[in-house]
């Protein structure tokens, strides 16, 4: 049971972003799972199940939630002339901070930053989110578990990652 | 490749499953194009440090009291 409670409080806190909602997620989920009984046919179904169940009741948990927090992703994406090349306001925002030091990475403030940027992802792209960089599922398992193909999967990840790149870049690019 | 098409690409090639002939495609372009270059480092960044906030584990005393929970609801049937 301990394996499975970290797994799922891990995805319902990364998707409902409060200790308590996942707290009551986790407590729906085992009840599922003890209601279903013995009906899955081995340990890696049980695993998928949980992922999906989690996901789902997480996502219900948020509904209707702390909706205006949650960010339009196009105000935090690269903007590009017709022939593709970089353009707008936003295309100074290429410094790289990449090798800024550790402990200004790991500082008190980035942190702050990234959990709050994290919080304004729209729902459904913190669950591919974590799903794929927490859980480290592949993309095919976190299609089969939000119901949705692989295209779409990949392109909410790629979009998510972004927006956490930009807002990360207006706070250590202006220092890079 | 313009730069649209190479940041496009860049989650595929952070997850090495990108064809050859576009990785060496997007490599051609990423020698020639600095802010490309500086946008997948960060990019390759955030991807480590997002994954190091969004993951938040259980407190054990919420361990202790899930299964409690448990406990309580199977007695209860």
């Amino acid at each position: 049971m301990t394996r499975y409670s970290a797994r799922v409080f891990r995805l319902a806190y990364g998707i409902t972003r409060s200790a308590a909602d996942a707290e009551e997620v986790a407590q729906d989920v085992f009840l599922q799972i003890v209601h279903k009984g013995a009906g899955f046919e081995g340990r890696a179904a049980l695993g998928s199940w949980i992922y999906r169940i989690t996901t789902n009741l997480s996502l219900n948990k948020r509904r209707g939630k702390r909706r205006e927090l949650e960010t339009s992703l196009d105000d935090l994406l690269p903007t590009y002339l017709p022939d593709g090349h970089r353009a707008g306001d936003r295309a100074f925002l290429v410094a790289d901070w990449s090798r800024t030091p550790e402990h200004e990475l790991l500082s008190d403030e980035s942190r702050r930053i990234l959990e709050a940027a994290i919080d304004r992802l729209p729902e459904h792209y913190r669950a591919v989110l974590v799903l794929k960089d927490v859980e480290e599922l592949s993309n095919e398992e976190v299609a089969q578990i939000v119901g949705d193909t692989i295209a779409a999967v990949k392109t909410r990840l790629h979009r998510a990652r972004m927006a956490l790149r930009e807002q990360l870049t207006r706070y250590l690019g202006a220092g890079a | 490749m313009t730069c649209r098409e190479a940041i496009d690409v860049l989650g595929d090639y952070l997850d090495g499953t990108m064809p050859p002939d576009v990785v060496a495609e997007l490599e051609r372009h990423l020698a020639e194009c600095a802010p490309c270059r500086a946008y997948l480092a960060t990019y390759r960044k955030t991807r480590e440090l997002g994954t190091t906030a969004a993951r938040v584990e259980m407190p054990e005393e919420m361990q202790v009291r899930l299964r409690r929970f448990l406990i309580d609801r199977l007695r209860a049937v």
